[in-house]
């Protein structure tokens, strides 16, 4: 029986060639996920084409540690590195026993690899960073910087926690010179406030109930809509089949994935086609914010009300 | 883009995707829930080909359907084992078609009754599974998905643990046919008069559904019939010129009530079909420029606040 994870994220396995120092990573698609059995933490990954579990490791408290191998090209590699001290506890083959590598990149082609260094660095770090709190502890709390309340503390660039970065961990199979490359992500992500849990559902503001006044009080608004509905409808657009999609199970489970999309941070290409800056793809609330001031733009939402007033004053 | 599951998305179980299916078949057969089994909601729809029986799935303790079946390794008709979770709609719904005597489908389905012909169940299950127009066929009516969460919902819970069995007449005998049993289960000869195979078909499905404890179940019953459509028209045709006004007035009820329910489906699958991301952004974009999305914002944070703290608060009064 497997429990629920308790973190989970899309990643690939890597692997070293054999006498060198290259990691390669490799084309199956997988999952990384963090479980709790019989009080035991459990580190597991899946391969996504077979849903087998080819990866179940039994980890003790302070085993291992997950960090970044910024050497690696991409920037996206990651090794799962086990305290030596502590083998005996799980029954390792020899040549994983110093650790096991992996990758977050969702291509391996050469464009993705260079291409997508920046746009999901801050992402993979924050899943390693609440990995390494659960490889300490498995009772440890997960927090996620991606909607975050004030875009101040967005995510800090890749460059800028490289530079922050020093080397506080060995790999027992690396030369001197790449251990002087490589980075410890824990001591990096330290410094980083830890807010809570996202502060807004998409969900709450596309509602029957919030948009009535939509209908009700700015028809101007409403033909602008009607490209946005399904082409093949059975019926010509009109505000009584706008207001039936919008409280369709259909729309709303679009909704609802939209908003658990935007938590995954991964969205900065999907929003460019919307005429959003790449920010409104990292969360719920930097999506609403880019928004209004594309509504801005666009001339509109000045006699706006409430908490985003304020935002509209430091624009003027 | 995920090639979770081989490309197969999860469907939703409603008698509209399952026409869209048919249609796309080349199938002129309607799927319909099924409320009751009785014998007046059966007559509404016959001739019922098969009946498509959903449940959760518990575990295999009810080896052979109820227990009144038994196995037939020696099936004559077609039988495909359920090699791919998320295809068992529409798996159920070919192991059904394809034993229907004399049925016009598309090209594409007579292709693969006569390739698959002579393997075994496996085999024809991954000869399904392989198959692209299938695939598109079955996929045709999930969302497009602007970006692949499935990977991050790990692992599938039991909830998610849906099952479709078939029952239909082949032969003679009423069979029942689970893509993940060993073999088609034969539960004995119907009668071919009166209600007909129905009739042995309610029989068994109720004593299967005894089987399970109270409140253990849940369950969705569908019937795969010919469209009534052609034929009340016909009917309507006939009374019309027969000058009976009663008889005119209800069948024009019906064939309105019937177009009600495939303009409903209609419009349910163009949803499904359609990437409503444009619309999630231009009602935002209308909001806002209604000057009404920062008081809605706030409202929303205020309703995801009191979700959490319920949420904290329930969970202490459990640990007590």
């Amino acid at each position: 029986m497997t429990s629920e994870p308790l973190l989970a994220f899309k990643a690939g396995r890597s692997q070293r060639r054999e006498g060198t120092n290259f990691v390669d990573a490799m084309q199956t698609k997988g999952i990384i996920s963090l479980h709790k059995e019989d009080d035991l933490l459990h580190f597991k990954w899946t391969n996504r084409l077979t849903g087998e579990t080819e990866e179940d490791l039994i980890l003790f408290p302070q085993d291992a540690s997950f960090s970044k191998v910024s050497q690696a090209p991409g920037g996206r590699t990651y090794i799962l590195k086990f305290m030596s001290s502590n083998q005996k506890h799980f029954s390792l083959p020899k040549v994983l026993a110093s650790g096991l590598y992996w990758h977050t990149l969702s291509s391996l082609s050469n464009e993705r690899l260079t291409d997508s260094k920046d746009k999901f660095t801050a992402r993979d770090e924050e899943f390693a960073r609440n990995v390494n709190v659960l490889l300490e502890n498995p009772e440890g709390s997960l927090t996620w910087n991606i909607a975050s309340g004030s875009s101040t503390n967005s995510q800090v660039p890749a460059s800028e926690q490289a530079a922050a970065s020093s080397v506080t961990s060995s790999l027992p199979q690396l030369n001197a010179d790449q251990l002087a490359r490589l980075r410890e992500l824990v001591a990096t992500m330290a410094s980083e406030p830890a807010p809570v849990q996202p502060t807004v559902s998409l969900s709450d503001v596309l509602t029957v109930e919030t948009l009535s006044p939509l209908f009700t009080n700015h028809p101007d608004l409403i033909s602008a809509l009607f490209p946005h509905l399904p082409p093949d409808l059975p019926m010509p657009p009109s505000e009584e089949v706008l207001q039936r999609v919008i409280a369709s199970p259909q729309f709303q489970t679009a909704v609802g994935n939209f908003d658990q999309a935007l938590h995954t941070g991964l969205l900065g290409g999907l929003v460019r086609g919307l005429g959003l800056p790449e920010e409104a793809g990292t969360g719920v609330e930097p999506f609403l914010r880019a928004v209004q001031d594309q509504a801005r733009r666009e001339g509109g939402g000045s006699n706006d009300s409430g908490a985003s007033s304020r935002d509209e004053m430091e624009t003027d | 883009m995920d090639d979770e599951s081989n490309g197969w998305q999860l469907t939703e179980s409603d008698p509209g995707v399952f026409t869209e299916l048919l249609k796309t078949l080349g199938v002129k057969l309607v799927v319909d829930d099924l409320y009751s089994l009785d014998t007046e909601t059966l007559s509404t729809l016959q001739p019922i080909h098969a009946l498509i029986f959903l449940f959760k799935w518990v575990s295999n303790q009810d080896e052979r359907g109820g227990g009144s079946g038994t196995y037939d390794d020696a099936f004559p008709g077609f039988f495909a084992h359920q090699v791919v979770n998320n295809a068992c709609a529409t798996l159920a719904v070919l192991n059904a078609l394809l034993n229907i005597p004399a049925l016009k489908t598309g090209p594409e389905l007579q292709d693969l009754l006569s390739f698959t012909t002579g393997m075994d169940a496996q085999t024809r299950g991954l000869a399904i599974t392989s198959s692209g127009f299938l695939r598109e066929a079955h996929n045709a009516l999930s969302p497009p998905s602007a970006i692949s969460l499935d990977g991050l919902h790990v692992p599938k819970t039991s909830e998610e643990a849906y099952h479709f069995v078939v029952y239909l007449p082949v032969a003679g005998s009423v069979y029942e046919l689970d893509g993940l049993k060993r073999s088609p289960v034969r539960h004995g000869a119907h009668s071919d008069g009166g209600e007909g195979w129905t009739s042995k078909a309610r029989e068994i499905i109720e004593a299967r559904i005894a089987t399970y404890p109270p409140g253990s179940l849940a369950f969705n019953l569908m019937a795969i019939h010919d469209d009534s459509l052609p034929h009340l028209q016909a009917h309507l045709r006939a009374a019309q010129s027969a000058g009976d006004d009663f008889v005119t007035a209800e069948l024009a009820s019906m064939i309105s009530q019937e177009n009600d329910k495939r303009m409903r489906w209609a419009f349910e699958n163009s949803l499904r079909r359609h990437n409503h991301v444009g619309l999630v952004h231009a009602l935002t974009l209308a909001l806002a420029k209604a000057g009404l999305l920062g008081s809605v914002t706030d409202q929303a944070k205020t309703k995801l606040k009191e979700r959490i703290e319920k949420i904290r608060k329930d969970g202490k009064m459990e640990e007590h």
